[in-house]
């Protein structure tokens, strides 16, 4: 598609609303957790708009916000506000949205990623509190829509890029990375699927040094779906001007089973809102104290772990892999046993193979049930395989076996026995495999007879690979070390 | 000031939901415009040296726990307001096409 589009560069920025992980509303006492509530029975006076109803602001909202403006590698603003925006809408029962409108608890900040092996910044305008609005239904064929305000008052914490983004993979990127810097944070559950991130991608295309007229298209709630759109407003606006017409400045939406974005409406101007301050909530004035409470207990970014994992050598897939599951699968706590590996000189690295190798691929497919025992499990079965008695073959099999129970065996060393799974190490078998080895590769025997470490590990990959990864690496390696003494 | 024009009346009358007659129309861009050259007499205020107010209670932080609260009645009783309702939902006029 670019070849003939060259002389065209995409400009894009991202608005992503992402709701925030309370217990309850921003504004009112009603349940946060709309996903399995039947409709209209998580509400109060106060989602309702009833006239007279007070709205009182939710703290753990603004400590929500507070780890956001950290996590985006700044500081929350010190004195903020509250707005009114004005306009009608069904699912909109106080006739304005409660917002944030010049002064909002974040300005600033910016999000790093790398994208095939480059670096990547992207800057962040701001971010606002806002309540949600209602959800709206609408039954086909009827003249009617049905709206359900459990989600009405929802509090979201909206942030707003720069345009920084010139490209779809970036925007993809940037997407991702964003939600995992929220999900580490425990700024939201980021139910993506549930809505709890959405992402409004505004999209210009140029020809010369000035920008071009954007569409938003809003509502996108997966990453893949960012990167299509994206795609999408950038063929299409290209298209525009190269058949000579215009681009306007358009709400767009992304349409699933199209796969094509469709005008939603016009934009309207700023002003049409008639923003206001609201008059029902004082400003929230915080200082450095506070902030600073909520920095020292702040979990760790995906960019420590990241230089954790760097440390141990494992490929920067890998490292994807697990940074992704860490929160895919929580109660997994997959780097904190990388780490406590780590801490205790045990072989981290090798721990970590296992889990990109084994258990991860498992647990996608819903194939573990162990509870909060892998600790456990993977100290022991490390104990073992550092005996050099677990082929490679047999050690994944014992952690697979291992991993579809609840509660894994008493003792692993016992249980592998049985399960016929431990390899004696007078094993004929090997012996005559590493015979077989040491003399088809001269070469290599020689350089490990002068000291070249490196060789011993490409005879052991022979053996490997002539057992067809039966054979026990460690045990290999004691095995040939001792012949070629 | 200018009276206000006929597109203008008629855009503040959208925003707010309003059908006005012909007649009305006439009128309030005599009458609003009347109110905003009243308004108007505080930009002769010098504001230079003051920040804006957003409150004037004086109040800052009212904040309540993230904990559930019981209004003391079932969200049900909502619903009973409501001109319209169809399987415990709003109904509305239809939103989209």
């Amino acid at each position: 598609m670019m070849s003939n589009n060259l002389e065209f560069t995409p400009t894009i920025g991202i608005e992503c609303h992402v709701q925030l992980n309370t217990q309850t509303k921003l504004f009112s006492g009603a349940s946060n957790d709309a996903r399995f509530a039947e409709p209209n029975t998580l509400v109060n006076h106060i989602d309702f708009g009833l006239p007279g109803a007070l709205p009182v602001f939710n703290r753990e909202a603004l400590n929500l916000a507070i780890k956001a403006a950290l996590a985006l590698k700044t500081r929350p603003q010190l004195f903020s506000t509250f707005d009114r925006k004005h306009y009608f809408y069904p699912d909109l029962p106080m006739g304005y949205q409660i917002t944030q409108y010049d002064q909002p608890i974040i300005i600033g900040g910016k999000v790093d990623f790398k994208l095939e092996g480059k670096n990547f910044t992207v800057r962040i305008t701001r971010a606002h509190l806002e309540a949600d609005a209602g959800k709206s239904m609408h039954p086909a064929g009827k003249d009617y829509s049905l709206v359900d305000l459990n989600r009405a008052g929802t509090p979201l914490l909206e942030i707003v890029s720069e345009p920084d983004m010139h490209s779809a993979k970036e925007a993809k990127a940037y997407a991702q990375e964003l939600y995992l810097l929220m999900r580490y944070a425990g700024v939201t559950a980021g139910d993506l699927y549930h809505g709890n991130m959405r992402f409004d991608v505004n999209v210009s295309v140029s020809n010369n040094r000035h920008l071009g007229v954007r569409s938003e298209t809003k509502n996108l709630n997966s990453f893949r779906s960012v990167e299509k759109a994206v795609n999408y407003e950038i063929k299409r606006q290209i298209d525009l001007i190269k058949s000579g017409k215009i681009v306007v400045q358009e709400t767009r939406g992304w349409d699933e089973a199209k796969q094509k974005t469709l005008l939603q409406r016009r934009k309207e101007n700023a002003d049409d809102y008639r923003y206001m301050p609201d008059p029902d909530l004082p400003p929230l004035v915080i200082d450095d104290k506070y902030v600073n409470a909520i920095a020292d207990n702040m979990p760790y970014s995906p960019d420590f772990w990241r230089a954790k994992l760097k440390k141990l050598h494992l490929s920067d897939d890998h490292i994807d892999v697990l940074i992704n599951a860490n929160i895919d699968f929580m109660h997994a706590k997959y780097l904190e046993l990388i780490m406590e590996f780590d801490e205790q000189g045990l072989n981290a690295t090798r721990l970590a193979n296992w889990l990109v190798n084994i258990d991860i691929p498992l647990t996608k497919e819903n194939k573990t049930k162990i509870g909060s025992n892998r600790n456990r499990l993977y100290k022991e079965v490390n104990d073992l395989n550092s005996k050099g008695t677990l082929s490679s073959t047999n050690l994944k099999q014992l952690i697979t076996v291992c991993l579809s129970m609840v509660e894994p065996p008493k003792d692993i060393a016992v249980f592998a026995e049985k399960e016929g799974l431990i390899q004696s190490s007078d094993s004929t078998e090997l012996n005559k495999i590493i015979e077989e080895v040491i003399r088809h590769n001269p070469k290599a025997v020689s350089d490990v007879r002068s000291g070249e470490q490196k060789a011993i590990g490409y005879l052991i990959g022979q053996v490997m690979q002539l057992s067809k990864g039966q054979a026990n690496p460690e045990l290999s390696k004691r095995i040939i070390e001792e012949k070629l003494k | 000031m200018a009276k206000l024009s006929k597109e203008e009346v008629l855009k503040l009358a959208y925003l707010a939901r309003l059908d006005l007659t012909e007649f009305e129309v006439e009128e309030f861009r005599t009458e609003l415009s009347n109110i905003l050259t009243y308004v108007e007499q505080l930009k002769n205020v010098d504001t230079d040296q003051l920040s804006p107010t957003n409150q004037v209670t004086g109040l800052t932080n009212v904040m309540r726990d993230d904990k559930l609260i019981d209004y003391g009645y079932q969200p049900k009783k909502l619903l009973e307001n409501v001109p319209f309702v169809k399987d415990e939902q709003i109904k509305v006029k239809r939103m989209v096409g």
